[in-house]
């Protein structure tokens, strides 16, 4: 360390790598990223940078509290800009909120299972509460760019209260003695005694995320969320996803289809014109020849995201169909159409239906 | 008198719209019911949950029937909050009060409906759960009846059917087995303490931002 004249080095160097993490890096967004750019990129490491899933590093633990912290801070407003103005010195308050709760808002309550198994499956005896499963609607929009839906999850919660209750009934035969020699069977009810539980209403709010590319059908489960047992775990609630019909754009896999009529007059002297797309952008397209009825442009790269790979896009494909004007031609103006397209009579006859 | 009522409530619905749109973190003090909401709806009268399952009304109209149960954790209590079929029910917008619903039963996928048969228990209307994944007839829309707004957890509703203006209400008949316990969920015409019924347990969508944005570094 050289001794700059005249200044003072504060020691606060040694602390640096404690005190002084760069949120955004952690995250891999950028300064300028949303909300929802820090909530996609908080889920996906939040799945990879998970200790269960990283047993043999032993820095596992703590680059996970890293990311939780760094969610913690940018994701709300306040925390943002203070730590943008003063870095991590100038949080006002310590972290509160364990990072177990920003983690099960958007994967769920009940510890953390990978490939979708419940762990514990080794003792499949433990009874499970129902399943609840949401219909979703995304549009077509939130498809092409992504989008998080927040809900309130309101739900009932088993909690021990004062006193026991019989658990675990079951049928079981007794046999009794009589006399010498005498016995009999008889059929009881045999009760455990357990714990007594009561239901309490708890309420958390849960991110789900609509990945761009993501297909009808498709299920974001929440593990832990669903309706308590008294006797066991709580059941799952997922989200499925139902993708809703656009006005004009079709969902064929990755690729949009779409239609647009044009005049007659632009069918054959040509057009140039600007399809909005699903985030605003505009698709230009341009013609100088004549288009037919049926037509269709292709554009690669305007489709959907794929869902595995956000980078490859289907295509867009435009059909187009003719509107022939309203008002009739008068002799004059038949004449004229004649001898500009100079086009012989076709006539030709044929069927039609069965594609000859 | 109507020209006044309707502008107090035009001028509640913009100021709600100026004051939501200011709202940034919302967390749980969240308190309304939206569209594509799923809820347990409690009777609060008679304290039962609205409840359907896979058995049919033994009279009547023999379609699926729908009771009132006492216990808080069964699936089959859960409802969601649709719109009409044309479609005007944005997911996460608050449900208006005077808002005509569809509401669906989670599980079966069927719409609670109500029509001209008698209840078996009380011979009020027959109120049953009809149609198959969520599609129906007209007879499956209600309004919300409430006093504010919009339709708030905290507040007890009614539900008005819109066709045959029936109230779904409960007064507390007892069905014997296979369904020992459950109360008769019915309609009624005359509007009382027997038709609140208040949001419960659920899950409550939030209205979510546009995702319009000008995406163009992919490309």
């Amino acid at each position: 360390l050289s001794q700059t004249p005249g200044k003072l080095k504060t020691p606060s160097l040694i602390f640096t790598s404690i005190y002084r993490r760069d949120f955004y890096k952690i995250l891999g967004v950028s300064k300028s990223a949303s909300v929802r750019d820090i909530k996609k990129a908080y889920r996906k490491l939040a799945l990879q940078l998970h200790p269960d899933r990283n047993q043999d590093d032993p820095t596992a633990a703590d680059k996970f509290a890293d990311l939780g912290s760094a969610y913690e801070v940018l994701s709300d407003e306040e925390k943002r800009k203070q730590y943008d103005a003063y870095g991590e010195d100038g949080l006002k308050e310590g972290h509160h909120g364990s990072h177990n709760d920003i983690f099960s808002s958007f994967f769920g309550d009940f510890g953390f299972m990978f490939g979708g198994n419940r762990q514990g499956q080794q003792d499949r005896n433990i009874p499970r509460g129902n399943d609840i499963v949401l219909d979703l609607e995304v549009t077509l929009e939130e498809v092409y760019s992504g989008n998080f839906v927040e809900v309130v999850r309101n739900k009932p919660v088993a909690k021990e209260a004062p006193g026991k209750r019989k658990c675990n009934c079951r049928q079981e035969m007794r046999t009794t003695q009589l006399g010498p020699g005498r016995f009999q069977m008889s059929q009881e009810v045999v009760c455990d005694e357990c714990p007594n539980i009561k239901l309490v209403n708890e309420e958390r709010t849960l991110e789900v995320e609509i990945e761009q590319g993501v297909r009808d059908e498709m299920e974001y489960p929440f593990i832990g969320e669903g309706e308590p047992h008294i006797d066991g775990e709580p059941g799952d609630l997922r989200f499925r996803i139902k993708v809703m019909k656009h006005p004009v754009f079709e969902r064929r896999g990755d690729d949009l289809y779409t239609n647009v009529t044009i005049s007659l007059v632009e069918a054959l002297v040509g057009f140039e014109m600007d399809i909005t797309h699903l985030d605003g952008h505009k698709v230009h397209i341009v013609r100088d020849k004549i288009t037919k009825p049926g037509a269709r442009v292709w554009k690669k790269g305007e489709g959907l995201p794929n869902f595995d790979n956000n980078n490859i896009r289907g295509s867009l494909i435009v059909s187009f169909d003719v509107e022939f004007p309203e008002t009739q031609l008068n002799d004059n103006q038949k004449e004229g159409v004649r001898a500009i397209l100079k086009q012989a009579s076709v006539q030709k006859v044929y069927n039609g239906l069965q594609g000859y | 008198m109507e020209l006044i009522y309707t502008l107090r409530v035009l001028i509640k619905s913009i100021l709600f719209v100026i004051l939501w749109s200011k709202c940034e973190g919302r967390e749980s003090e969240f308190n309304y019911v939206t569209c594509g909401s799923l809820v347990k709806l409690l009777n609060t009268r008679h304290n039962v949950r609205l409840h359907s399952h896979d058995v049919k009304y033994g009279s009547g109209s023999g379609q699926q029937s729908v009771t009132g149960v006492e216990s808080a954790d069964d699936a089959n209590s859960y409802w969601r909050i649709r719109g009409k079929p044309d479609g005007t029910c944005q997911r996460g917008v608050p449900i208006q009060c005077g808002q005509a619903v569809r509401i669906t039963h989670m599980t079966t996928g069927r719409n609670l409906h109500t029509h001209h048969f008698s209840s078996p228990l009380s011979n009020n209307q027959e109120v049953s759960a009809f149609g198959e994944n969520g599609e129906g007839d007209d007879l499956d829309v209600w309004r919300v009846q409430c006093d504010g707004s919009i339709w708030e957890r905290e507040e007890a509703v009614r539900f008005k059917h819109v066709g045959t203006d029936a109230f779904l209400s409960v007064t507390g008949e007892q069905y014997g087995n296979p369904i020992q316990g459950q109360k008769e969920v019915h309609g009624m015409g005359i509007a009382n303490q027997n038709n609140y019924w208040k949001a419960m347990e659920g899950v409550f969508i939030l209205p979510s931002q546009e995702p319009l944005r000008h995406n163009h570094e992919e490309l």
